[in-house]
């Protein structure tokens, strides 16, 4: 049984409470719950979504491509944003360590307050802005690479395509001083190389399996 | 103090009955309050002495005459003291728990013996002090006071009145119909805006309108107010004659409203696009209004029951049995079936069943709502309405949606025709309700809270198989599985809990009558696509390579969310064929550890998934499909250990994220040690004809995965973390656990990882919260147990256990503790005693020998003979034990102060 075919009842009257009567608006004139209550749900979902959004659709994406080109934001609506993920606060990318909503009036539409971490700095930044935005969330990739020598604060990395970058400081702090002790001591280590938004530094490091 | 004694009612000996009994002394009582009650403090006062009086029972009176006596004599002294007075602030809390407990205390029977006229004041009287206290409770939410006395009152006396309604056998049908109508009519007038209403009128009837910034730590006022909701709901049900129609008119009238009103509003937009000066005073007090009109409906047309089957009430399903030879039924089917239409503009609209039509009024705001959305006039809508009203629908549709005519004697026509089984009236709403699902799952996605209701209400419709097969025929259905499933805009745009549940729900819709082709088709549709494409991005040659890009991320962490969504919708009749489902996800997913190690947040993610599956289908487990998941729990430890021992992290985050992969892996533990206690899987039944029987070979049993774990966890735990108290309750909670469950695994365990254990024990009973070092004492009995089980004196548990006996007595006889503690310790220190007799004779005597004091020596010495007295020598008995309790609590009472204030 499908509801268009069902009584009449239900279909006779169309009409008499046209709403919003606007005659040019044609998604939702006429449309009573008749025969064409069951128009497509996604035809009128397109026509409300906050207009197009630059994301692939799912299908279309290209596994195959490496990431050049690749951007290094891409923009996500307030709400789809989760506690433990990133956005881009004040320009920094962030990790979001505290997220909550708020309205004005009872009536109110919400709003998200951010509060993030800058994953380089660790300075602490905050946000408020309406749910339905947009937001930037930053692209975070993590490599791990072979540490291979250390030359005048920089360290030598092996890259899986066997050659060798030698750009990225050695950190500051324990860290550094640690990795320094380390590769003095002749141990193989890992260093976890963490990048986003054209910044990259080192912030983990493990001893190599043997 | 005064707050920690209002509620206890009076209960004194026969001894006392002259004194009070004497009908001289309650009117002294009330002869003082009249006297002071102008002054506050002392007003508060005598009201509670009264308020005791109010509640006197048991051997006191000798009979039931004399009680009907008594409470005849109070409520006529009652009534005297407040008729004809202007009540005070500081009164109205007193007042209304004298009354209340007069109609708690008083058993039905002894109220209706008193005077019919004394009786029928006193009602009246109760409903006058209702309306009244009502309209100064709102008096105070507009004042915005610190102190909402009369807040406190109505809420007493609303409280009363569903105590006092709820019996049909002491009152003729009917009695309190009068009373209800009043107080209900009350309640909406306080809540709708004037020219109806009075809400947010100050006394001298000026409005007063703030717009204030509310945080979503504010509860909804569905919850904050569903005492007083229900209450009243209760009243309404009673008055439903009066009631449904008034709440159907009020309904309808403001729908009209709010279409004009936004009509107007989109005129202005096109006549002046960009002009956004629009006042919204006028919707906004339309919105109020129409939310606690639907509040209301909720609560009088519908239960909110847990877990069982709501049953549609009583008085509302005579109400329209009672009119339903008046009801044309076509008529009210399409009253029902034309939300888009005004319900006076059909032909005979008032020959309808009136619970049909006051359900269609929300449907019509509904209609409102979304064909506003459709002329793109969203933003000025209102989310919290739009709650409301799937709210509503939800409580409604698990109460009447597809009525299961065998739970009622007696079922009322207009509801079997409209929303029975088999019915064009069932199909019809459930394919509306659908399509409000959608509509709001893209238009709202922003709303948490209300996508967060809206798939609520989905899951309603597929709970239940007989809904869910209805559901599955909508084209609708289908369309929102696709898409969902191409995980494109806009229901990507979603929360991720609100995902989470949507992928439940259409799990759920799966299991609903389908051939098996259709079926077929649905898995292929649904739970296909995610497997494949999860395939598809894992089997990639240069996984590994790409493994970090955002869109392969993405596609792993979606992946992961539906993976809990679907861990979640598991029942006892699905369990075997999404276990098995999940099974080779979950074998997958310790790959990914791999891959993503050093990514933690996709780690805390796929641990996350383990606990899901394990807190949802371990109680279903039979051993064999236990013991696959229990080796899935151990690889993904060991994996997680691998990566971890020797990595150092310096990123900001790395504490924060650390502490929540060790509070999921200990939720992971406790959730698979719960089998021990919740069991569901007595056979293999649910897996019958899945699998043949091996169950015998058990290679990795629940003891093995969480002693691995604890192993893991151990080493990673430090002081600094315990400080977490969400992390620290659950560490205490498991390692409980196993020391109850698993005391013969204790002394086994390697010498550093017990050494930890025993450690954590100690600073648990130490350095904790009253509630871990109650969970560290019942740890010790089953320790204790284990070493005289064993008989090895020289074991290092034996030997821990001896200085945990020095702890425990420590705290019993020179620490001041919680009483709560008593019980725990006790036992812990007896099975102690009973291992270390020596020592603990030790002990006693170092304890007696440091004492000055002859006297205070004497007494300790005497107090610690009869303590021992009952249980020597101390075996580990039962009887003997209970005995020693109880001495213990003796010895409590007589020494236990005695040392412990130095």
């Amino acid at each position: 049984m499908h509801p268009g075919k069902s009584g009449r009842a239900f279909q006779e009257r169309l009409g008499s409470w046209v709403l919003f009567g606007n005659q040019d608006r044609g998604v939702w004139q006429g449309d009573h719950f008749g025969n064409n209550f069951a128009f497509s749900p996604l035809a009128c979902c397109k026509c409300m979504l906050l207009e197009s959004k630059p994301l692939k659709m799912a299908d279309d994406l290209d596994f195959e491509t490496g990431d050049a080109g690749a951007s290094a934001t891409f923009p996500m609506q307030c709400s789809a944003l989760r506690k433990n993920g990133f956005v881009v606060l004040k320009g920094r990318p962030c990790k979001i360590v505290e997220m909550s909503t708020s309205k004005t009036g009872k009536h109110g539409h919400a709003k998200v307050h951010l509060v993030g971490i800058d994953i380089f700095t660790g300075k602490k930044y905050e946000d408020i802005c309406p749910s339905t935005h947009n937001m930037d969330v930053p692209n975070i990739k993590r490599n791990d690479f072979q540490l291979i020598g250390i030359q005048d604060g920089y360290l030598s990395l092996l890259q899986d395509s066997g050659e060798v970058r030698e750009d990225l400081r050695l950190p500051e702090g324990d860290l550094g001083k640690e990795i320094e002790q380390k590769y003095d001591c002749g141990e193989e280590i890992l260093i976890t190389v963490l990048s986003a938004m054209t910044e990259e530094a080192a912030v983990a490091i493990k001893a190599m399996a043997k | 103090m005064f707050e920690s004694s209002q509620n206890v009612l009076l209960k004194p000996t026969e001894s006392w009955r002259e004194t009070l009994l004497d009908s001289r002394v309650m009117e002294l009582f009330f002869t003082v309050h009249r006297k002071i009650r102008e002054d506050s403090d002392m007003a508060q006062d005598s009201l509670q002495c009264l308020a005791q009086l109010a509640s006197l029972h048991g051997p006191i009176f000798p009979d039931e005459g004399s009680q009907v006596d008594y409470l005849a004599h109070f409520i006529e002294g009652l009534l005297n003291t407040i008729n004809g007075i202007e009540i005070e602030d500081s009164e109205a809390v007193g007042i209304s728990s004298i009354i209340s407990n007069l109609i708690t205390v008083f058993p039905r029977n002894v109220l209706t013996a008193i005077p019919n006229e004394l009786f029928s004041s006193f009602v009246n009287c109760l409903t006058h002090l209702t309306c009244s206290f009502g309209r100064s409770a709102a008096l105070e939410e507009v004042l915005d006071k610190d102190d909402m006395v009369y807040m406190e009152a109505y809420d007493k006396l609303l409280e009363s009145w569903l105590t006092l309604v709820q019996d049909d056998k002491h009152f003729h049908k009917g009695f309190f119909t009068q009373h209800a109508v009043q107080v209900f009519n009350s309640y909406i007038q306080c809540h709708l805006a004037a020219p109806d209403g009075t809400r947010n009128l100050t006394a001298n009837g000026v409005a007063s309108r703030e717009e204030e910034e509310i945080s979503e730590l504010q509860e909804d006022d569905r919850d904050q107010f569903s005492d007083q909701l229900a209450s009243v709901g209760m009243l309404g049900r009673i008055a439903a004659e009066h009631c449904i129609p008034l709440l159907t008119s009020l309904l309808e009238e403001r729908v009209t409203r709010l279409h004009g009103q936004l009509q107007r509003h989109q005129q202005q937009l096109l006549a002046s696009p960009g002009s956004s000066t629009i006042d919204n005073k006028m919707l906004d007090d339309l919105y109020e209004d129409i939310h606690w009109l639907i509040l209301v409906t909720g609560y009088l047309l519908a239960d909110d029951t847990q877990g069982e089957t709501p049953l549609i009430p009583p008085e509302i399903m005579e109400y329209s049995i009672k009119h339903s030879s008046e009801v044309d039924i076509n008529t009210t089917l399409q009253i029902l079936g034309s939300p888009g239409e005004k319900a006076s503009s059909i032909p005979g609209y008032n020959r309808t069943d009136s619970v049909i039509r006051l359900l269609s009024a929300i449907l019509r705001v509904s209609e409102v709502e979304s064909r506003a959305i459709r002329a793109d006039l969203t933003h000025l809508l209102s989310p919290q309405m739009g709650k409301d009203i799937v709210w509503f629908l939800k409580r409604w549709a698990k109460t009447y949606l597809l009525v299961d005519e065998k739970l009622y004697d007696q079922i009322s026509l207009p509801f079997s025709t409209a929303f029975g089984a088999d019915t064009e009236g069932s199909q019809w709403i459930i394919g509306y309700l659908l399509q409000k699902v959608i509509s709001n799952l893209s238009v709202w996605s922003s709303e948490q809270d209300l996508a967060n209701d809206t798939v609520q209400l989905l899951v309603t419709l597929v709970e239940r198989r007989e809904r869910a097969n209805l559901v599955i025929q909508c084209e609708n259905w289908w369309n929102l599985a696709k898409q969902f499933a191409s995980r494109s805009p806009p229901l990507n745009f979603l929360s991720s809990p609100v995902q989470r549940t949507l992928m439940k729900a259409l799990v759920l819709g799966g299991f609903a009558h389908m051939d098996t082709e259709t079926k077929q088709q649905y898995w292929t549709e649904v739970l296909q696509p995610l497997q494949q494409r999860f395939l598809r991005v894992i089997n990639q040659e240069n996984f590994q390579q790409m493994c970090q890009q955002e869109e392969v991320k993405q596609e792993i962490t979606a992946t992961l969310e539906a993976l809990c969504g679907i861990a979640e919708a598991t029942q006892i009749d699905n369990v075997a064929i999404l276990f098995n489902f999940l099974m080779d996800f979950l074998t997958n997913c310790i790959g990914l550890m791999e891959v993503y190690k050093n990514t933690p947040e996709t780690v805390n993610l796929i641990i996350e998934v383990f606990v899901e599956v394990a807190h949802k289908q371990i109680c279903y487990l039979g051993e064999s499909k236990a013991m696959n998941l229990y080796e899935a729990c151990l690889t993904l430890l060991q994996v997680y250990s691998k990566n971890n021992l020797g990595r150092q992290r310096i990123d900001v985050t790395a504490e924060e994220e650390q502490y929540q992969d060790l509070l999921l892996i200990m939720e992971l533990l406790t959730n698979l040690l719960s089998k021990e206690f919740i069991d569901f899987s007595d056979t293999d039944e649910v897996f019958r004809g899945h699998e043949p029987g091996q169950a015998a070979n058990r290679s990795v049993s629940a003891a093995d995965v969480v002693l691995y774990g604890v192993n893991l966890i151990l080493p990673l735990m430090s002081q600094d973390l315990l400080k977490f108290p969400t992390l620290c309750n659950q560490y205490y909670k498991l390692i409980t656990f196993i020391c109850e469950i698993f005391p013969e695994k204790i002394p086994q365990l390697p010498e550093d990882l017990f050494k930890s254990l025993m450690y954590s024990l100690e600073l648990g009973m130490t350095s904790m919260s009253s509630e871990v070092c109650q969970l560290c004492l019942e740890a010790l009995t089953p320790l204790a147990e284990q070493c005289a089980k064993a008989q090895e004196t020289d074991s290092p548990l034996f030997l821990a256990t001896r200085h945990f006996l020095k702890l425990v007595f420590d705290m019993l006889v020179l620490q001041k503790h919680n009483t709560e503690m008593t019980t725990a310790a006790g036992e812990a220190f007896y099975t102690l005693v009973c291992l270390h007799q020596a020592e603990y004779s030790e002990l006693v005597e170092t304890l007696l020998s440091s004492q000055q004091d002859p006297v205070i020596y004497q007494r300790l010495a005497d107090a610690f003979n009869k303590l021992t007295a009952s249980s020597t020598p101390p075996t580990l008995d039962r009887k003997q034990k209970m005995a020693f309790l109880k001495s213990l609590e003796e010895f409590m009472a007589n020494v236990g102060g005695l040392l412990c204030v130095k």
